[in-house]
Order: C-alpha cells, then structure tokens, then sequence
C-alpha cells in the first residue's frame, strides 16, 4: 500500500476526483441532478442523505456502473464523461456494495485474493506450471493479502467460504478485498449498516486506520450521523438527487436545509 | 414371483455367467459416458461463467465439426483445417460476446436463455448455407485417428475394444484434467468462479467480463470441437447430432451444472447404467430403454439431491 503523494504526484489535500455538474436519470425518474463536489486526496469524505436521495447512484457513476447523461468526472487529472468498471478498477477505485457482494462459493483468503487480479502480471504459461516467476508473484501477493487479513484480525476465518460467515465478518471480508487492490480511492457504502454497536467500533477503526496507516482516500455513505460526524472530514449531503449542503462536520450540523431534511418541515 | 425374478434375480445371474459380456457392455457404457461428459462439460462451463444454460451447445458441437469436414471438402490440408475450425470458435466466441451477452448484460436469465436459441438457428443456418446440408464423414484418418479394434480374450470369452473409442477416452480425459487445472490453478480460472459468483463484485475488483465470457465460450466451442470429431468418427457429421445435447441433460441433473467434476462423474453413470440397462433389463419389456433411462436415473437423483451429485451447496442465510 501507498503513501501519501504516491505515483500519481498528488499530494493529501489535493482535489483526487471531481464530480462536475453530474446528473444520471433511468427514464423519467431523475436520480442525480446537476451534483458537483469534489474529493481531496487524503481524506474520509462522507455522503449522507435520507433514503433515496442518490447516494448509491452516485457511487456507482464514480466507479463507472451508472453513466451519467450529463456532467464530467475528473480523476487524478483525467476529464471524462464516464468511468468503466474496468477502468475505475485499474485506476485504483476500489469499493464495497450497500448488500455486500461476495464471491460466495470462495473462502475468504480467496475473495481477498481476487481483489488482487489486476496486480497479477505473471504469464500465463508459467501460472499454469505453477513454477518460476508465477511462484514467486503468487507467493508475493499471498504475503500481501494475510497482511490485511492480519490487519482486519480475520485470521480465524481464511479457509471459511465466505457464505458462511455472519453478515459483520462478510462486511469485512469485502472491505479487505477492496484494500487487496491497494486503492487511491475506496468507496465504501454503508460499512456498518446492519451492525451492532461493538461492530461498529470495529469497523471505524479500520477505516480510521486504513486513511492514517495507508493514507487512502476515503468516500464513504453511511445512516449513522453519529458515526459519519467522528469519522469524516468532509460531508456533502444529498435530497432528492441535489445537493443541498457541503462542508466539515460543524457547518453542516448546523445547516437549516439539512436539519429540515433529516426532520422534516412544518408547512 | 417370475417378474420379480427377472427383474432382481436373472440380470446378475446372467452377468455372472458371461463376464465377458458384461465387460463388453461396461467398457461401451464408458465410452458413450465418456462422451456424454464432454458435451456436459460445454455446458457447466458456460453456465458457471454466465448463469445461461447455453441450448447452442449441441449446435456448435456440429457446427465445429461441420466447419473442420467442410473445409477439408474445400481442398484444405486435414490440420490447416483444424485450426481454421479453431479459429472459427473463437471468432464465433467473441461474436456471441460482442452481439449477444454484452447487450444484454443484467438481464434476466430466461432471456439469455432464449438468446442462446437465437444463436442455436444462426448458426443452423449458417452451416446449411456454407458447408450444405448433407451428412458427412468425419476425416478420421486425415487426422490421424486410430480405426479398427483390440480383440481382448479374457473372462473365457472375448472383449472387442474399438481404437477410436479408446482415443477418445484418453482425448478427453487429457482435456478434461486441463481444464480442471486451468480453473483451478490460474489468475483466469480464479476471475472465472468469481465472475461466476458475482456479477458486480467481479467488476468492482478489475475483473473485465467481457473477456472472461469470451474466454468461456470459446473454451466451450474447442470442447464442443473435440466432441464434435470423436461423435462424428463414430457415426457421421449431420445436423441430426445436436440431438445428443439432449443426453446432456440428465448428466447435467446428475452432476450438478456448476460442476466440472460432477459433469464427468455424471457422463459416466449415465453412459454406463444406459449400456447396462438396455443390455440386462431392457428384453423384459421389449428393448428400447437406452432412450429414456437417462432421465429416470437422473429423476432418481433428483429426488435425493436437488442440486446434483457435486452441485455447488446453495448457501443461504436468513
């Protein structure tokens, strides 16, 4: 994993991804409308929002699922209309997903390792021989994925297909792949939904310790005010697809349209 | 108390007094088992990678062979032809990725499953239109593929094994462990079982599913290839052969279409309780069992194992 200011000559607080004029309808119903903000290298940038105001949907035009009809995405200097998965993935966009999606039928070692596909440059000849240097890169990205494991204190479950674990560990498990693919940015959707109090400890200290340890940009929905309001930097707020606030923790608690979104207004 | 004998007493008996028969009869349920498994295999590949129980399969095992005896017809070399029935798969491979799967892309099923019928009449069509309609013979010894038989005297009789079917035996079962070992084993065969798992997931983590299903379908189209020289040595290379697809389905039930193991292990109950059935059971009402054993056996399985002998566990919570 990366420091900060790593190959991409960005250093922390530059602006990582920018989310320009964005807006994304299917038929007639308007997920996103005209939303820009941006994501700065080095920081844990929440989007919240109540149920519904397009938060996944933007996530998924960030890493390339959903494209956009209008606006542009610039990420690490590059302009584009719109991401590929593919592209997003090999650029360094990791992510988790709201309903965790796991490799069910694999264990969890190998779930961790698929994240590390794209890292995986030997030939295939010599994977098929399983000699030479295949040997030494699989060995290499084995070392690489029970560092995470370690790091996620999952050592108990590396052999487990991961269709068997409770719902915490699988959110978890999915976290570790996504850092498998040692992101620059990591996009996590609702990390703690489901969870209880004690998972949701954990789950925020990972993800504090993945931005100090690793220096990895963050982007992250979460319903949990409480939990987005310790963790983040920065938080930009949705409704209905707009965006209606952008800001720290402090400004944004303090904003009337969010208040009136959260708790509704008398008319 | 006769019918009972008959059906439970009489059969063994009979095994017992000609072992050479029996043998006779086993080694030919092997060997159709043993082909049934190839055409199985087309399938489970494909419906691992993609969820589409791919109807084509039987049609593409013609079309191949149909493709390699065409051109030999033309006036090409026996091996530039195989190569060009190779090259054939794997045009048609990323075809039906570029034309047929990536537009329908988070469909559901059922509709790639009719999409795969679609495919089915392109390339009837296309075959008919190219090579002709007629039934043709398999350039066997073009190819350097062994004829007549092994008389073996054993078991105070004589066992009569064909050349060709022993080839075939050993063809597959080369094909069969390489392929077990390409999933297994390598960076590719890992992204398979995880496109296999999840769609998306295999997306966010790089995997490219366009190139994995091409991958897939033309890793089906060579077997179909194989399948398509050994059955055509055997009979004849005709539109009728995609009916042996068919026979897939009770190995598919049997093995579980997630599984390459059980596709093997499947063919060869099959092909054997086929050959033994018919041989042993099948005078006592008349012959003509072979065609619909498979089914009842498969049923029989069914009832124990839903998600066949080595079918993936559906792991579900709640």
């Amino acid at each position: 994993m990366r420091a900060p200011g790593g190959k991409d000559g960005l250093v922390a607080g530059d602006v990582l991804l920018a989310v320009d004029n964005v807006s994304l309808s299917f038929g007639g119903v308007k997920a996103i409308t005209e939303v820009s903000f941006d994501i700065r290298k080095g920081e844990i940038r929440a989007i919240i929002g109540p149920n519904g105001a397009g938060k996944t949907s933007m996530l998924n035009v960030i890493n390339g699922f959903y494209h956009p009809q209008q606006g542009r995405i610039t990420y690490k200097g590059a302009t584009r209309q719109k991401m590929r998965p593919y592209v997003a993935a090999s650029q360094g966009i990791s992510r988790t997903f709201q309903n965790v999606a796991l490799f069910k039928g694999m264990s969890t070692l190998d779930n961790i390792m698929a994240g590390r596909t794209l890292k995986m440059q030997g030939s295939f000849f010599w994977q098929l021989f399983r000699h030479g240097p295949a040997m030494r890169e699989e060995i290499e990205h084995r070392r690489k994925v029970e560092e995470i494991i370690d790091f996620l204190e999952i050592q108990a479950i590396r052999k487990t297909p991961v269709g068997k674990l409770p719902y915490g560990l699988q959110k978890r498990v999915e976290l570790g792949r996504a850092l498998a693919m040692e992101p620059d940015l990591l996009l996590l959707d609702e990390p703690m939904a489901g969870m209880n109090l004690e998972e949701k400890e954990d789950m925020s200290r990972f993800i504090l310790d993945v931005n100090n340890q690793y220096g990895t940009t963050i982007a992250l929905i979460e319903h949990d005010i409480g939990v987005v309001m310790d963790l983040s930097d920065r938080i930009v707020v949705l409704e209905y697809g707009r965006k209606i606030a952008d800001g720290t923790p402090d400004q944004v608690k303090s904003d009337q349209k969010v208040i009136d979104a959260y708790l509704g207004v008398s008319h | 108390m006769n019918i009972l004998y008959a059906l439970f007493v009489d059969p063994w008996v009979q095994m017992g007094q000609a072992p050479d028969l029996l043998v006779q009869t086993l080694w030919e349920g092997l060997v159709s088992g043993v082909l049934y498994a190839l055409i199985a295999l087309g399938f489970v590949l494909i419906f691992k990678a993609s969820g589409v129980f791919n109807f084509a399969q039987g049609i593409m095992v013609v079309f191949s062979a149909l493709t390699l005896v065409g051109l030999h017809e033309m006036g090409v070399p026996a091996f530039l032809a195989l190569g060009l029935a190779v090259a054939v798969m794997f045009v048609l491979a990323v075809a039906v990725e570029r034309v047929v799967l990536r537009p329908l892309v988070n469909q559901p099923d059922i509709i790639l499953f009719m999409a795969t019928f679609g495919i089915t009449y392109v390339l009837i069509g296309l075959g008919e239109l190219i090579f002709g309609g007629n039934p043709k013979r398999m350039i066997a010894d073009e190819l350097y593929l062994p004829k007549g038989a092994i008389d073996l005297k054993i078991l105070g009789g004589f066992v009569s094994l064909q050349k060709i079917d022993i080839a075939a035996a050993v063809i597959a079962a080369v094909m069969i462990a390489a392929l077990a070992f390409f999933f297994q084993k390598t960076r590719i065969g890992r992204a398979l079982r995880a496109v296999a798992d999840s769609h998306k997931a295999a997306l966010s983590v790089g995997i490219s599913l366009n190139q994995i299903w091409a991958i897939v379908w033309f890793t089906a189209g060579i077997v179909a290839l194989v399948t398509g020289i050994m059955w055509g040595a055997r009979s004849e290379v005709s539109f009728s052969l995609q009916v042996i697809a068919l026979k897939a389905l009770p190995v598919l039930i049997l093995g579980g279409f997630t599984s390459v193991p059980g596709a093997i292990v499947g063919g060869l109950i099959i092909g054997i309780g086929e050959k033994l059935g018919e041989f042993y059971w099948g005078p006592l009402v008349g012959g003509g069992i072979e065609s619909w054993l498979a089914y009842g056996i498969a049923l029989a399985f069914l009832l124990f194992r839903p998600q066949g002998l080595f079918g993936e566990k559906i792991i579900e919570r709640i």
